[in-house]
């Protein structure tokens, strides 16, 4: 399991500098602005009256800019759950499928290590390399803090990423588990991305429609704290999202315990074929 | 598990990770194989392939992808060796070298088992050959053997013209051609004597059998089993 841990941190390793890099310059630029944000006060309340109200519904953390759980959402965490989504689902959807595909995997099995340690080695490789993005953001954070009158502990600023890391592992292991049943790994990413953007889109638009509140309580998003975990974390929340992520892990190692790898120079598999497909093969043996 | 661990493996579509040094790929395997093998015994099969250990497998041609498999496959010197087609896209001088190697596995007291379109390359490593057709085993015996079971031809030269009627009613001889009933050229299918037999009637001046390489052999099965299936 160490192997495949290691390999999968050295595979991520590319994956890890590029976000923790580009996400922590982002996340400089926006500590230092925030002395400038929270300065405007009242000034800012009044540019928001002039806002759009289904804006303001959407982005509501907007009407909080100016303190610093308001300006943590607003400027990261409310839209961290879909750009760094975008990480986590491609590289769970192609964590073991990705070299499925290529026919990497068929050498890899030869070899004396078990399809269990193959599955968990590489997830806890997948999940330590998100926790190293995370934890390079919250340094990014934590350490220029000081001088921009974003005036939290660490604790509080650790805080929020706790639901970030939770929602992100729950996509992850949603896209791990659709890659496990869906014919091919981009297939399985295409859906888990399409699912994210529309449970992001409909947790804003439920802010507008009051109409579309019952349904969000049935989507990951609704137990998303965002940048507001900083006053306070709810347990309850966070330790359901780390239990149903657990749950679709679990269900992918008892899927990839099972199904044939395919092996070099095999395709995807076929969804059945419809009756009119079957008529129109039999008409060409014919 | 126990198996695998003493088992090397070359699969006929190899599929490295691209983004690997050479290097990096062997020592991925090597870990996956709890760091069994000597390293230096890979020192000695990358340098006896030619192999170079910096590149990534993605700058790798074919064949150098192919040393690769083979280096993976008995860095371990695993007990049991399943290799198909262990020279696909090697030049000569390296398919040797793999034979060479090869060779050495089992005088170690490996079991070689290794599939292959080249019909040379197994006469001259096997010393058990199975013939497989639409995934069943159809023959199974030494090459020698095998050549031994199968159709020969025949060219019989005579020292005045005769009539060769007699010849082909031999059981299993069939005449292919003649010439001015001087020279025959028979197919003898089986036994030998039969024809022997026959030709001691005749004033024979020159007598050649033609072996069969093991390549007719195993055509021979395939057009004998399309001929059954029509």
């Amino acid at each position: 399991m160490f192997a495949e841990f290691k390999h999968t941190m050295r595979r991520l390793r590319g994956q890890m500098i590029g976000w923790g890099i580009g996400l922590a310059l982002y996340v400089v630029l926006m500590v230092s602005f925030y002395s400038s944000v929270a300065r405007m006060g009242n000034l800012y309340e009044e540019l928001l009256k002039f806002y759009p109200k289904e804006m303001m519904g959407f982005f509501s953390s907007i009407r909080e800019i100016n303190t610093p759980q308001g300006y943590l959402d607003i400027y990261y965490f409310n839209y961290m759950t879909v750009i760094l989504g975008i990480f986590v689902v491609g590289a769970c959807a192609s964590l073991l499928v990705g070299d499925e595909e290529k026919g990497v995997l068929d050498l890899v099995m030869a070899h004396p290590v078990s399809r269990t340690a193959l599955f968990w080695g590489r997830l806890l490789g997948f999940v330590t390399a998100t926790a190293v993005i995370l934890l390079v953001s919250w340094l990014s954070w934590v350490i220029p803090s000081g001088r921009s009158g974003l005036e939290l502990t660490w604790i509080k600023f650790l805080q929020p990423f706790l639901p970030l890391f939770a929602e992100l592992l729950l996509f992850g292991t949603v896209a791990l588990l659709l890659s496990m049943v869906l014919p091919s790994g981009r297939m399985a990413g295409m859906t888990t991305g399409g699912l994210l953007i529309a449970n992001y889109l409909l947790i804003g638009l439920a802010n507008i429609n009051q109409d579309l509140k019952p349904i969000v309580k049935y989507t990951p998003l609704h137990y998303y704290q965002g940048g507001y975990a900083v006053s306070g974390l709810k347990w309850g929340w966070l330790a359901g999202l780390l239990a149903v992520s657990a749950i679709f892990a679990v269900l992918a190692w008892w899927r990839f315990q099972r199904r044939d790898i395919r092996v070099g120079g095999e395709g995807g598999w076929r969804l059945p074929a419809l009756p009119f497909r079957r008529r129109a093969g039999a008409g060409r043996e014919a | 598990m126990a198996v695998r661990a003493r088992t090397g493996y070359l699969p006929g579509e190899l599929a490295l990770d691209s983004n690997m040094t050479v290097e990096g790929a062997l020592r991925y395997f090597n870990t996956l194989r709890g760091n069994k093998a000597d390293w230096g015994f890979v020192h000695q099969l990358v340098e006896r392939l030619q192999l170079d250990l910096k590149p990534h497998i993605k700058n790798l041609s074919h064949g150098n992808k192919q040393k690769v498999g083979v280096v993976q496959a008995l860095m371990h010197r695993p007990e049991l060796l399943l290799l198909d087609e262990p020279t696909l896209g090697l030049d000569p001088l390296m398919q040797h070298e793999v034979y060479h190697l090869l060779r050495e596995a089992r005088a170690d007291g490996a079991t070689v088992f290794f599939s292959s379109h080249i019909i040379s390359e197994v006469e001259t490593l096997a010393e058990r050959v199975a013939i497989i057709r639409q995934g069943v085993i159809v023959e199974e015996a030494e090459p020698s053997q095998l050549v031994s079971m199968a159709i020969r031809r025949v060219w019989v030269r005579f020292k005045e013209a005769v009539d060769p009627t007699s010849l082909t009613e031999v059981e299993g001889v069939t005449l292919l051609s003649k010439s001015n009933n001087i020279a025959v050229h028979l197919q003898v299918e089986g036994e030998m004597d039969g024809l022997i037999k026959a030709l001691a009637a005749f004033p024979v001046s020159d007598f050649e059998i033609e072996r069969p390489s093991l390549e007719e052999i195993f055509l021979a099965y395939y057009e004998s089993n399309d001929k059954e299936e029509d």
